[in-house]
């Protein structure tokens, strides 16, 4: 991806680095023992395939309201991912996420340009200081070089390890490369169980703390009202306009949104994904 | 011989695009209906409002008409849900504009495109600002685009209170695409609409009457051929840029069997560069679409002249040559 077209976002991703590792520095200090070094050289990385995109006939959700210029053909996937995580109000909130991470470019990619140095930088930093508190990645090092992307532009090793604080060496995506961030329904999955860990381990007053907490966690607690945390929110809000979807219509959103139904992660994996390839399941 | 060859090779297979069917056959004709609106619906975003107001009617025998106040019910709930983006005023004369303009060309069997002189209607196509300024109700879309070469005059015979220097062209065949140079990705007849008044519907009620077999057969084909040439003569550059879906990557614009498609992405956020403009990939597609559509249609409706009397009457006095041919050939045929 350019760097000139991902500037605006090129900062909230480099923040999101930071933060991503402070939410994953939470879970490897209460997760104790190391896990062993990952394996080396684990060869050419495979192409996997999802299932396509979710119809609108696959999800239960209006998929007219209050959506403002979301594309409609990602609607039912963003729709899916607040049915299966059972967060209701979630899916409009996904989107003007989506809007700002990716401006909803399911390959978007921060890290493939030669400019894009701080946001390899970034996932590099997020491998290195997690690796040995985390189960390893098969691609880790394709993952630390990768930098960020996705529709909800997360740092790849940070993708590749969600679940594990949930399920530890049974999370999912341990041995799937990289480039699985592109496919919608994986990002999807990454980004569910990100928001669900937001809302059920910080203080999230209001839709607009969730963008702080999807930037960096730490705004959320020491950094709550600083000049960055103001600026996230500030952002959000804009961004929410700007897309056209009202965050006040509680029809559709509600003031707070709710993790306390969560399924769990195999169950959000199961909806949203399916299953991989044996090979890296 | 009752087919689409009189309009020419380029048609016939354009047709092929929509898929054929047999009004005789009540489930071919159903079938091919539900797909041809649940291709529209995905399109302009309201596939849910669709299958729910077609399950309504699942029990109707007249599957032609059922689908289609089905898919209008369904485009009213659509257009509910759209935040208004013109004001009453502008609406009021754009749905005024739009019925004349419509009436008078549905008479000429032109509403594929419809044109007139702005400054002939009683409101002059122009609508009053909140300052008391006047403004004109549509885009002047005159210049050189997808659909034409540009429409530069003759100029309104009058002069225009709001600043109408061409006629004013609106293409109903492709709404909510009415515009030959401003494609943009969500088509700009979807947001007329304001906070009581929704000429939207107006303009889908066209696009949507095409695909019944009278409305189709009142359409002057030659129209709707010479705007498919100019549109596929200034596309095919841009779309012979786009590979095939072999070796395809996620997220990447590919094309198959004469649309375009992202994978595992959005169509919506994907489109070409052209000399004309961008062309958002899901206005390609929803205008490729259209016009096979209106050829399906009258494929069928052609066939359906030897057997049905009322096909017959319908088109007692077309102006399209291609069509009086096959009126004449089947008569001849006894």
């Amino acid at each position: 991806m350019n760097r000139g077209v991902w500037v605006t976002l090129g900062t909230a991703l480099g923040v999101a680095g930071i933060g991503g590792a402070l939410l994953y520095s939470r879970r490897a200090s209460a997760a104790g023992l190391p896990y062993p070094a990952p394996a080396p050289d684990p060869g050419p990385t495979p192409i996997i395939e999802l299932a396509p995109l979710p119809k609108a006939s696959e999800v239960a959700g209006d998929l007219l309201r209050n959506w403002g210029d979301t594309p409609s053909d990602l609607r039912a996937l963003l729709m899916t991912m607040e049915e299966v995580s059972r967060i209701e109000g979630s899916s409009r909130v996904f989107a003007v996420i989506a809007y700002r991470e990716s401006r909803f470019v399911t390959a978007a990619h921060n890290g493939n340009a030669a400019a894009e140095q701080d946001e390899r930088d970034s996932s590099r930093r997020a491998y290195d200081n997690n690796k040995g508190r985390n189960p390893p990645l098969k691609y880790g090092e394709q993952a630390a070089n990768f930098g960020s992307g996705g529709l909800f532009g997360a740092l790849a090793p940070y993708f590749l390890w969600t679940g594990v604080p949930e399920v530890g060496k049974k999370a999912p995506l341990l041995n799937a490369p990289p480039e699985l961030l592109f496919q919608p329904r994986a990002a999807a999955f990454g980004a569910a169980v990100y928001m669900q860990r937001l809302l059920a381990h910080y203080r999230v007053d209001d839709l607009a703390d969730i963008k702080v907490g999807w930037a960096n966690p730490g705004l959320l607690g020491s950094g709550r009202g600083s000049a960055t945390y103001h600026d996230v929110r500030a952002r959000f809000l804009a961004d929410a306009m700007t897309l056209g979807i009202d965050l006040t219509d509680a029809a559709t959103i509600p003031p707070k949104l709710d993790a306390s139904a969560w399924p769990g992660v195999p169950a959000v994996f199961a909806g949203l994904v399916g299953a991989l390839p044996k090979e890296l399941a | 011989m009752t087919d689409l060859f009189c309009y020419g090779p380029d048609i016939e297979a354009l047709a092929d695009l929509a898929g054929d069917f047999d009004l005789r056959s009540p489930v071919d004709t159903r079938t091919w209906y539900r797909q041809a609106w649940e291709t529209l619906a995905e399109a302009l975003g309201f596939p849910q409002q669709l299958a729910a107001e077609l399950d309504r009617r699942r029990g109707a025998r007249e599957w032609v008409t059922t689908t289609h106040e089905a898919g209008m019910a369904a485009f009213m709930m659509r257009m509910r849900q759209t935040r208004p983006a013109v004001t009453d005023p502008q609406a009021s004369t754009q749905l005024t504009v739009i019925e004349q303009m419509t009436s008078v060309s549905r008479a000429r069997g032109e509403l594929w495109r419809v044109t007139v002189d702005p400054t002939t209607l009683e409101s002059g196509a122009c609508y009053e600002e909140k300052d008391g300024g006047l403004s004109r109700a549509f885009y002047p879309d005159t210049t050189p685009g997808y659909f034409g070469e540009g429409w530069p005059g003759p100029p309104p015979r009058a002069e225009s209170r709001c600043g109408w220097e061409t006629p004013l062209v609106l293409h109903f065949g492709t709404f909510p695409w009415v515009y030959s140079s401003r494609l943009d990705a969500g088509g700009p007849g979807l947001r007329w609409i304001s906070p009581s008044l929704a000429p939207a519907l107006e303009g889908f009620h066209v696009v949507a009457s095409l695909l019944q077999p009278e409305a189709n057969l009142q359409q002057d084909a030659r129209q709707v051929v010479g705007i498919y040439r100019h549109f596929a003569a200034q596309t095919a550059p841009l779309i012979a840029r786009v590979p095939g879906p072999q070796g395809r990557t996620v997220g990447q614009l590919f094309q198959r069997d004469g649309l375009l498609h992202v994978h595992q992405g959005s169509l919506h956020v994907a489109g070409l560069e052209g000399p004309r403009g961008y062309l958002p990939a899901s206005a390609f597609n929803y205008i490729v679409q259209r016009f096979a559509s209106f050829f399906a249609v009258r494929r069928a409706t052609l066939r359906a002249l030897a057997w049905a009397p009322e096909m017959k009457r319908l088109v007692a006095n077309t102006s399209d040559p291609c069509l009086r041919g096959q009126v004449e050939e089947v008569a001849r045929a006894g």
